[in-house]
């Protein structure tokens, strides 16, 4: 009888977590909206967001005090007290400096604005593959977060919803993407950013604009330390050697062992397209200078070479990435960064928020007593010839309840919120908004009085789609976090999307990554390891079965037997 | 009421599903895209393609003769350590062991990043400058350190059970020291030898944390393989991580027939 009661509660207890799932099923009238985003891409509350960070110490007039000590007056309504107004309004809650979630902030402000609880499940991913695979295998979402080329791939395989037509009409208030959005941005969305446009099986174009609402852009290029010392302590020109070398700088043996690739073949190899046809790539932009070529044509051009797969251009292209994995540190995905700070490398090819992000923890370096003393200071450039201009949007996959999913984008558009996430993830946001909102944001960040010396004018007019301009310090205007977060127009009239490869391509790129990332032996070396590993297999045999089979047994001398063999 | 009876056997049922859901359907899961292509249809393309390309061939002997080199410098450092441990009279000798074992229980990720974060120190000094670009050895080192526990544990134990007595009988039959060690020592460990060289080559095959973290991702191991391709391409993910099962098994078994050899030999004597 023990026996039997202790089998019923082990087995209760084995039972038990299936019954607690069945039972949290959500309470009724609340509605779920299942965000999947990349890792750390939105503001999680505490420390290194806005809120805590930049509204705890206030001056004695109000005005933010930055981490590096500096006071600043700005009139833009967004950054200092008028962020609290805004959020008291938006959320109905005292904001609290501890600095709240913000998908905690968009369930006070869906249910003040559509009279309805929701609940968001949020989770995150690693890499546009994972989340492909994720959503391949029937996982369902509401909202998901990918890069320009994986939006492409969704979209041409008919995997995503259209946003609504009503989601673009900017005369109404609540559509805030659409009123706050970049017209640069809204302009790449347009014509899919110079790709070829695919047409869908209706036969209509599929375009970005359709499927996708922007959320965070960049470049590519190198981060790199101007003071960086060679093995004899002399100190290498390596902003000099940037300007004459471009992509070929990821060859050149100054920076043996001092410079990394990233550990995915999307990038490197868009790497390895332009230091190989970097002259191309260079006299394309000489004519486009020139004025022999338009914008248009000459992004269009840069692009077709950035996106090349043919079989001829891999084998142009592989013993260049041979070449390159001589020469790199490492294939990195996140070591870059901290390498780059520590100094063990000195350029790091990286995204321009990676970037940013080093950039700052470079500078940031202090010692116990909080002061400034291992400061370094570390640039960014983005290779001339052209480089990768990226973008991720929000997409909705089939089945997405759409009303949720386009009310929570556009609340991130909303300017406080877009600059939230901004802050919190250093990336730049799509958002430039209705009155420039951004730009109050970027001149809080980066803007210098005025009188100051060696200041600049940084045009972004192209961004904010008016008069728009930053009084900057020079080096922030051409090589620190200013030009890595807003490229300047001459960066971005030289920047090339990319595109996704189809499965032919894809197979093709994925056996050359192959082919560079592992060493391949020559065919009669492997041969002779075949017939070695057989011949290792077929004694294992002998050894192990040898005995039992009659062919391999030796007869035994007259008179003599075998243990345990019946004698006859 | 009577109650559906409860035996001893009632309480497998769980270890039997776990075992049907996380050992053997997954298994078959992996058969199942090994031999489909994208249209989930049974093909040979992928085991085709597999065999017919020298990189992949090629990284799988790269892997197995690090695998091998790994154990082996594991078994030489192990060795003498275990029987050292094993055949003293100190009175603490579990301390020492515990040493040997301490860094087990602090994060594997950890410990392959200060490991890496050394290698980046010493690499800066002056005529250290070759350990930059010493992918290959500092992967080995990586391993060497991170699964020299598992060797040095099961050969301990081993031999802690070899009976004193032998090594008098050995003795008093006139064997010198050589001879104990070779005919009485080695043969009664080698079930440790076995468990331990186990236990450190077939993880040393797929542990791409250390050849990416150590050798700088310029290092490819057969894990890394299965990795990058399940991010786009299952099929042929599949099909190496089954040629590995294959790989994996011939080599456990390799080890099991030697291992049978021995221990009748172990008995003879």
């Amino acid at each position: 009888m023990k026996h039997r009661i202790l089998s019923i509660g082990l087995a209760a207890l084995i039972l038990l977590p299936t019954v607690s799932m069945l039972g949290g099923c959500g309470a009724r009238n609340e509605i779920v909206l299942r965000v999947y985003n990349w890792e750390e891409y939105i503001d999680e509350g505490g420390k290194g967001t806005f809120i805590y960070d930049e509204l705890h110490e206030l001056d004695e007039e109000g005005d933010p005090v930055l981490e590096n000590g500096k006071h600043v007056h700005i009139e833009s309504d967004i950054v200092n007290d008028g962020y609290k107004a805004w959020y008291e309004e938006t959320t109905g809650q005292a904001l609290s400096e501890e600095g709240p979630h913000i998908l905690d902030d968009f369930c006070l402000w869906y249910e003040r604005t559509h009279g309805q609880k929701i609940r968001v499940e949020y989770s995150t991913f690693g890499t546009n593959e994972d989340m492909y695979n994720e959503i391949k295998l029937g996982n369902e979402y509401d909202l998901l977060c990918p890069s320009d080329y994986m939006i492409m791939k969704l979209a041409a395989e008919g995997r995503l919803e259209k946003y609504d037509e009503d989601f673009f009409d900017a005369s109404l208030p609540e559509n805030y993407y659409v009123r706050n959005v970049s017209p640069f941005i809204a302009e790449k969305f347009e014509n899919n950013a110079g790709l070829e446009i695919r047409e869908d099986e209706a036969g209509d174009p599929i375009l970005w604009k359709d499927y996708a609402a922007g959320y965070m852009w960049g470049t590519t290029g190198f981060v790199y330390n101007p003071e960086a010392k060679d093995a004899q302590g002399n100190p290498i020109d390596v902003e000099g050697l940037l300007e004459e070398l471009d992509w070929k700088i990821f060859t050149d043996s100054t920076f043996r062992n001092k410079i990394t690739a990233k550990d995915n073949v999307r990038d490197t190899y868009f790497a390895g397209l332009g230091l190989r046809y970097q002259s191309e790539l260079l006299e394309l932009r000489e004519r486009f200078a020139a004025g022999e070529l338009t914008q248009e044509e000459y992004t269009r051009e840069i692009t077709r070479i950035f996106n090349a797969t043919d079989d001829e251009t891999i084998t142009e292209v592989e013993p260049v990435l041979r070449d390159i994995k001589k020469n790199i540190h490492s294939f990195e995905t996140d070591t870059g960064k901290s390498d780059m700070v520590k100094g063990t490398i000195c350029l790091n090819y990286a995204w321009s928020g990676d970037a940013v992000y080093a950039l700052d923890l470079a500078e940031s370096g202090k010692n116990e007593d909080g002061e400034a003393e291992n400061t370094v200071y570390l640039n960014y450039y983005v290779p001339k010839a052209g480089s990768n201009l990226w973008f991720d949007g929000w997409v909705m996959p089939k089945g997405a309840n759409k009303e949720a999913a386009q009310a929570f984008v556009n609340f991130l558009s909303m300017p406080q919120n877009a600059m939230r996430n901004s802050y919190y993830i250093g990336y730049t946001s799509v958002i430039a908004g209705e009155e420039m909102e951004m730009l109050g944001y970027a001149d809080y960040l980066y803007g210098e009085e005025e009188g100051t010396e060696d200041t600049v004018d940084y045009d972004l007019s192209y961004f904010f789609g008016g008069e728009a301009s930053i009084l900057a310090d020079i080096e922030q205007a051409t090589c620190r976090q200013l030009y890595a977060q807003f490229p300047s127009p001459d960066v971005i009239s030289h920047c090339a999307v990319m595109d996704y490869y189809d499965k032919e391509a894809s197979e093709r790129i994925n056996e050359l990554w192959s082919r560079i990332k592992a060493e391949t032996l020559d065919a009669w070396a492997i041969a002779v390891i075949v017939v070695a590993v057989v011949a290792i297999a077929l004694s294992a045999v002998f050894v192990k079965f040898g005995d039992r089979i009659d062919l391999f047994r030796a007869k035994p001398k007259k008179g003599y037997r075998r243990i345990g063999q019946d004698p006859e | 009421m009577k109650l559906p009876r409860f035996s001893r056997k009632t309480l497998c049922i769980p270890y039997a599903v776990f075992l049907l859901f996380f050992v053997v359907l997954p298994m078959l899961v992996i058969f199942f895209y090994a031999f489909t292509d994208e249209t989930m249809h049974p093909s040979f393309g992928t085991f085709i393609k597999f065999f017919s390309d020298p990189t992949k061939l090629s990284t799988i002997v790269y892997s197995l003769v690090i695998a091998l080199i790994t154990t082996v410098v594991c078994l030489v450092i192990a060795y003498p350590v275990a029987y050292i441990l094993a055949r003293s009279k100190m009175k603490k000798k579990f301390v020492i062991l515990m040493l040997f074992v301490l860094p087990m229980w602090i994060n594997f990720v950890l410990r392959v990043n200060a490991i890496r974060e050394l290698f980046n120190l010493l690499a800066s000094l002056h005529g250290m400058e070759w350990l930059a670009s010493a992918n290959y050895f500092k992967t080995v080192f990586g391993m060497v350190y991170d699964f020299l526990p598992f060797m040095i544990l099961p050969l301990y134990t081993t031999m802690l059970k070899i009976d004193d007595s032998l090594y008098e009988a050995s003795a008093d039959l006139g064997a010198g020291a050589a001879t104990t060690f070779l005919r009485v020592t080695v043969p009664l460990s080698m079930p440790g030898i076995m468990s331990g060289v186990t236990m450190v080559f077939l993880p040393s095959m797929t542990n791409y944390v250390v050849s990416d973290m150590l050798g700088n991702a310029k290092v490819t191991i057969i894990g890394k393989f299965i990795s990058d391709y399940f991010g786009n391409d299952w099929h042929m993910g599949s099909m190496i991580a089954l040629v590995l099962l294959v790989v994996v098994f011939l080599s456990t078994w390799l080890s099991g027939g030697f291992k049978s050899e021995e221990n009748v030999r172990g008995t003879v004597l």
